[in-house]
């Protein structure tokens, strides 16, 4: 399987319904983003996905941080 | 007050026909998201209770504060009170600040009915579902998520009550955004400077005064819990997480216990905002889940936010605009009323009787330089003492009659904005705009106008038909 966002191929089985096999959702390793077997095809097929909202996997970590990662204080002795 | 928790509060919608419930099955998407959206399109706007998610155990309330006779409910009032009488209501009751709360063991605590700390999933308890099509993922939008000073562990008013987006990453892991200027982010801070996890608790399901609170911008050391007593007139009924000695409601739905991942980013977002537009990924911290505890049968609230007005619009209405009067009232006690309700205060229009020539033009500035109005309002408007400045069709005859556009109209560019505004450009710089229309008074001068009188005995007969049309419903 292929993330529909980013097209990286590391998908994993998040979880499955818990009544009754009803769907199941799964979530990309490398972009966060999850979806549900039972969406539209224009949310699970990464031909159909959005552009607008298409993630370059190889920028996230240029990505703006929220908050700032502080300095680490030093060790009081 | 009626209610103690959230399944009292709709057991009180549904008795003054504030709530439909869904029987049949829905989806979770799109059905949840298009339930929320429409909800507030119809005249009464009332909560709904969708009884059964396919797929999940679970139930979903949703648009519980989303119409104004949902909110005056929630403050105790009738249904059919008008926005005015909500505010000066609400600035009663918040006058009553603080009534401290009380702590109940764990053994008499709702919330604590059921408890898992193996084998979690999130999905198991809390029916997720998307929010608005092109979000990163499964939204908890409406969770009250509480956190302490780390440095100052036993103070109350330290510990922080508000609320976060959060975005569901996995059985037992979840996304945060505490933005730079919320108070959880200070205490993250001095997690992060110690290398230290930060011990959270996320309260879903909660007394709608607890979420009415947690998005009301108060200050650092005022507690959340002490104002939604006073909004109360009674204690909120507090007690201990099972780890983290955190200080959660007794009588939430779900609360999910974890701590915040110290010095790691990851990606989280998109998320549609309440300007109306998606807010963009950025890397964020995440929180582990280690313990949930819930009630039986556990009610899972959340929010829809779509293009205003929808839900969190009335949740943000007037728990900003009294904020902000309280803080220009005690310098400008001419200051009659303050509506903040667009888009979380981006637009302002304050009423107030003017002292003197350009009175008008301070109050805006003062407006401008508060805590919540620097980074937030965009677009102030002042109006004279006698226009209700939750009244539109009052506002435009003031604009239409009172502005000159050469004198009464400013703007000042390039001030501190809100990032999730769209128009700030770069994000979190905006120009303001003020318009002042008041009517001149001394030493300005404007052309002379008598205003027309109200009718003798206008007031008796206002009630008069009030009633009557009031009869003619019941
Ligand atoms: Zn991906």
């Amino acid at each position: 399987m292929i993330c529909p966002r980013c097209d990286s191929e590391k998908v994993n089985l998040l979880t499955k319904s818990p009544v009754g096999g009803a769907w199941e959702v799964y979530i990309c390793e490398t972009c966060c983003f999850s979806w549900r077997s039972t969406e539209d095809d224009d949310i699970k097929d990464p031909n159909k996905y959005d552009k607008r909202f298409k993630i370059d996997k190889d920028k996230i970590s240029e990505l703006d941080q929220i908050p700032p990662i502080p300095a680490l204080l030093e060790e009081k002795n | 007050m009626a209610y103690k928790d959230l399944r009292e509060f709709l057991a009180l919608l549904e008795k003054e026909n504030q709530l439909v419930r869904i029987k049949e099955e829905v989806m979770p998407e799109p059905d949840l998201s298009a339930i929320g959206k429409s909800a507030p399109s119809i005249e009464s706007a009332p909560a709904v209770f969708v009884e059964k998610i396919k797929g999940y155990k679970n139930s979903v309330a949703l648009n519980v504060h989303g119409s104004w006779q949902n909110h005056a409910l929630m403050l105790g009032l009738p249904k059919n009170t008008s926005i005015k009488e909500q505010f000066f209501a609400l600035d009663e009751k918040w006058s009553k600040y603080p009534i401290k709360p009380v702590w109940v063991n764990k053994e008499q605590a709702p919330v604590k009915e059921v408890k898992i700390t193996t084998d979690i999933n999130l999905f198991d308890v809390l029916p997720l579902f998307r929010v608005n099509k092109y979000d990163g993922g499964f939204y908890i939008s409406k969770a009250l998520i509480v956190s302490k000073d780390p440095d100052d562990p036993d103070n109350l008013d330290k510990q922080n009550a508000g609320t976060y987006r959060i975005q569901v990453k996995g059985k037992d892991l979840v996304g945060i955004q505490p933005l730079p200027f919320h108070d959880i982010a200070i205490h993250l801070k001095k997690a992060e400077e110690k290398n230290q996890p930060l011990p959270i608790a996320i309260c879903i399901g909660n007394d709608p005064v607890l979420n009415f609170m947690s998005s009301t911008p108060v200050e650092y050391a005022q507690s959340e819990y002490d104002f939604a007593g006073a909004l109360k007139g009674e204690p909120i009924e507090l007690t201990k997480s099972e780890q983290g000695n955190l200080d959660v409601p007794a009588r939430s739905e779900i609360i999910l216990e974890g701590y915040i991942i110290p010095r790691e980013r990851k990606i989280e977002g998109p998320f549609g905002e309440f300007p109306g537009s998606y807010s963009g990924a950025r890397l964020q911290p995440e929180v582990r889940i280690h313990t949930i505890t819930h009630r039986t049968n556990p009610i899972f609230e959340n929010l829809y936010l779509g293009m205003p007005w929808t839900e969190i619009d009335y949740l943000l209405a007037l728990n900003t605009s009294l904020p902000l009067y309280r803080q220009l009232k005690r310098d400008f006690p001419e200051v009659v009323a303050v509506n903040a309700m667009y888009t979380h205060g981006m637009g302002v229009i304050v009423s107030t009787k003017s002292r003197f020539g350009g009175y008008g033009k301070a109050v805006a500035m003062r407006l401008l330089s508060t805590p919540h109005g620097m980074p937030y309002s965009k677009i102030v408007i002042i109006v004279d003492e006698f226009v209700d400045p939750f009244n539109l069709e009052q506002v435009m005859w003031a604009l239409t009659t009172r502005v000159r556009v050469d004198k009464d109209v400013v703007t000042i560019p390039f001030a501190p904005g809100m990032p999730l505004d769209p128009s700030s450009e770069p994000a979190g710089m905006h120009t303001k705009l003020i318009i002042d229309a008041t009517t001149p008074v001394a030493p300005d001068k404007a052309r002379d106008t008598e205003l027309l009188d109200v009718p003798k005995k206008t007031e008796f007969w206002l009630n008069y038909l009030k009633n009557i049309a009031r009869s003619e419903v019941n």
